[in-house]
């Protein structure tokens, strides 16, 4: 076998049925080698078995190989040239390091004599990768090729999943090698640590610590994150949460971690996160952070943050995420999963019961008192009436997608999740685009579930190429695009912090006719809606038809996300808006961005 | 305060720049950096300086512990360790109180040449300075190269082995 038949088998043997990338001179051998498995691996219907999805460019692959991932929960892979296809990857790969989604990009590079005479198409990838993924492999010696694929998708997927990228000269691909089957490379003090925190439970000791301090307690709350859908550990929080009564607010990243629907379910918190959330972070005396990071777009100032709480107690499996923003009393570095399921246990058998009514009283209160609303008349279209006709119909079952900015809030603010991996977004990078190629990767990894990219105009503008490729494979992708003609968030932020100095985030004046856009990528169903009245009926025709759909929305330019969180400010400053009721005076708008933002 | 870092890290091209990368994309300027392989070829042992805060220190070091290449990391500042800097100074003049003072501290004289001379000088990172400042004072310093600190821990507190931190 040749190294590029290497690389095609490992894949093939890591069961992926689809991967993402596009071609150039650096990873032709693979390429080749793929062409060549995929006639003699033939399925009986004809089709490929590792089909290979080619997009407008290889940040759309590489979206799309991490949509799939957040979406299946497995490895997403993507194969790019060298030069400029793996430095288009930048992009994807860090923003999958920030949100910790497991992905493998095999980049091509320059042979190895090559490497370091700026060659055609050369980029110093370990360098510029290395500062943005969980690893970076370059293969100099074929004779480790194999392994070091391995070890790739081990790595990718072990601990706190990342992105891996192997970039492998064209002369390694080329080299004649044998195929062993098993491989892996002794990455030793990378295992020692993953055994150590893999086999890590709660013992008795700190169970006994972790109750007492429950007991204590008379406002628990939990503030899970990205980590819960990371780690499989959504049954194991909702089974926690029922058997001690404890409320769970999410991250935006933990959004479909615990069922929104769910009496003990506030939402969101953060900078805008549902006012009843926020208030029950200011109210509760204990908070139980599972494989959250305490984000500055959640905590805001870290001193004002959970100002009544007595115990913070924290699990994570990345040691470094421990007191990291906030000190905490009580922590257990592990798998969120097996560590909430030995304390469920523990306290089971201690009969762990305390009384919460008061405090699910209040939290009721607080959700009836500050419930989430918007303005429900007027002739213009709200963003938020969008989101809920939608809502009506797929009832929180659906993968919804999202670009960046205030379209993105709104999704996660009035949309139902009742399991994870349905909600994908780019949280910690917040990288615009995302939407669109996250939704088609999406959409090859659950083929049975309605795939929703909900964007705003700017966003998908930043990866419009990829309408074409909803096409070319006739994928059932529904997009809906908010048009507010601008950055709306970066709008709203000039408006509430620069004086309504409105620069360079106006895009009224734009020509782009989005329908006729989708129209001419072959979208059969592409319409413009402006007419409130209209909003039902053309929902339900978008979502019910059968193929790739288009969908622009007029909205309200107007329209703001509230309740807002200021930067630097405490939940205590909330605004809430015109249609929220808040619990304080509202405090005058006269604040400056802070040097955190 | 002053913070000194003992890591032993795969002998793979990339890895130091990985470890200074991730000082440098945090902010922290590395005072001194050492690396060599140890007596496993394939494992090398960086030792590095840097100053900060505890807390913002202890925070870089758990990052470094992340990196797939890291075998072991762990922080000597209040360690009982073993720590060695070399200097090599090329002086003018100095005269036959050079060559007492070579004597006193237990430097060495490497070579005289066109009325010069190269001394070394091994000892804490202190004692570099003070020999550096004693020299001065008695011949013109031409040039100076220094080695950054190479630490040991001492057998209480060793590291290498065992690679299981927190």
């Amino acid at each position: 076998m040749t190294g590029a038949d290497i690389v095609v088998q490992v894949i093939a043997d890591e069961g992926l049925d689809v991967l993402f990338g596009y071609s150039g001179g650096a990873i032709l051998p693979v390429y080749d080698a793929l062409f060549r498995y995929n006639q003699t691996h033939a399925l009986d219907d004809g089709g490929d078995r590792l089909p290979l999805i080619v997009p407008a460019n290889e940040q759309g692959a590489c979206f799309m190989a991490a949509g799939y991932a957040r979406a299946s929960g497995r490895v997403g892979v993507a194969l790019v040239t060298s030069g400029p296809g793996a430095t288009n990857a930048v992009t994807p790969v860090r923003d999958s390091m920030a949100d910790s989604i497991p992905l493998v990009v095999i980049c091509g590079q320059v042979p190895t004599g090559a490497i370091g005479t700026d060659a055609f198409q050369e980029a110093p990838i370990g360098t510029i990768m290395g500062a943005c993924a969980k690893h970076v492999f370059l293969v100099t010696d074929a004779s480790t090729l194999e392994a070091t694929l391995r070890t790739a998708f081990h790595i990718a997927r072990s601990g706190r999943p990342g992105p891996v990228v192997v970039d492998i000269p064209k002369d390694v691909q080329n080299a004649p090698l044998v195929f062993h089957g098993e491989r892996e490379l002794p990455v030793r003090g990378y295992r020692a640590r993953l055994h150590a925190v893999e086999s890590a439970t709660p013992d008795d000791d700190a169970c006994r610590a972790f109750f007492a301090a429950l007991a204590a307690a008379e406002r628990p709350l939990i503030y899970a994150g990205g980590g819960i859908v990371s780690a499989e550990a959504a049954d194991a929080l909702r089974d926690f949460s029922r058997a001690f009564g404890v409320p769970v607010v999410t991250t935006l990243m933990g959004i479909g971690g615990f069922d929104t629907t769910d009496p003990l379910a506030l939402g969101m918190l953060g900078m805008h996160g549902t006012a009843y959330a926020n208030y029950a972070m200011d109210d509760c005396d204990f908070v139980f952070a599972l494989g959250a990071r305490f984000d500055d777009r959640v905590v805001g100032v870290p001193d004002k943050f959970a100002p009544k709480a007595r115990t913070i107690a924290q699990i994570d499996i990345d040691p470094a995420e421990i007191g990291k923003v906030k000190a905490v009393h009580w922590h257990h570095v592990g798998s969120l999963d097996v560590s909430l399921r030995a304390l469920t246990a523990h306290g089971r058998r201690i009969g762990f019961a305390p009384d919460r009514r008061a405090w699910h009283a209040h939290v009721a209160a607080l959700k009836a008192a500050h419930p989430m609303n918007f303005c429900r008349d007027g002739d213009l279209i709200q963003p938020c009436a969008v989101i809920e006709a939608i809502n009506r119909i797929t009832e929180g079952h659906a993968i919804i997608t999202t670009g960046v900015g205030q379209h993105q809030m709104w999704a996660a603010q009035y949309f139902d999740f009742r399991a994870p991996r349905r909600w994908l977004t780019s949280g910690s990078m917040g990288t615009m685009g995302f939407g669109l190629p996250a939704a088609i990767g999406a959409q090859f990894a659950r083929r049975d579930l309605t795939v929703i990219d909900v964007d705003g105009d700017a966003s998908i503008r930043m990866n419009i190429g990829e309408l074409e490729t909803v096409t070319t494979y006739g994928l059932p992708v529904k997009i809906v695009v908010l048009n507010n003609a601008g950055d709306g968030m970066v709008r709203q932020w000039q408006k509430l912090f620069f004086r309504g100095r409105f620069s360079a985030s106006d895009k009224s004046l734009h020509k782009k006719d989005f329908v006729r856009a989708a129209q001419a990528d072959g979208f059969e169903w592409a319409r413009r809606l402006d007419d409130a009245a209209q909003l039902e009926a053309t929902i339900a025709d978008f979502l019910a038809f059968d193929g790739p759909a288009f969908l622009e929305v007029v909205i309200d330019p107007d329209a703001g996300v509230y309740p807002m969180v200021g930067p630097g400010a405490s939940y205590a400053e909330m605004i809430t808006g015109e249609w929220i009721p808040s619990r304080h005076v509202p405090v005058a708008q006269e604040a400056e961005p802070t040097g955190m933002f | 305060m002053r913070h000194l870092i003992s890591m032993l890290l795969q002998n793979e091209a990339g890895a130091l720049a990985r470890v200074a990368g991730l000082f440098a994309s945090r902010g922290y300027n590395i005072e001194s950096l050492t690396v060599a392989a140890t007596h496993d070829e394939a494992v090398s042992r960086l030792t590095l300086v840097v100053f900060g805060d505890d807390i913002t220190v202890d925070q870089v070091v758990k990052q470094t512990a992340k990196l797939v290449d890291v075998i072991d990391v762990a922080e000597f500042t209040r360690k009982e360790h073993l720590e060695r800097e070399l200097s090599v100074v090329r002086v003018e003049g100095g005269g036959p109180a050079l060559d007492d003072y070579l004597v006193r501290t237990g430097a060495r004289l490497l070579r005289r040449e066109n009325g010069q001379a190269i001394v070394e000088y091994t000892g804490g990172t202190d004692d570099v300075d003070g020999f550096v400042d004693g020299l001065r004072a008695i011949a013109r310093l031409t040039d100076q190269a220094r080695s950054g600190v190479a630490a040991i821990a001492s057998q209480e507190s060793r590291t290498g082995s065992a690679p299981a931190l927190r």
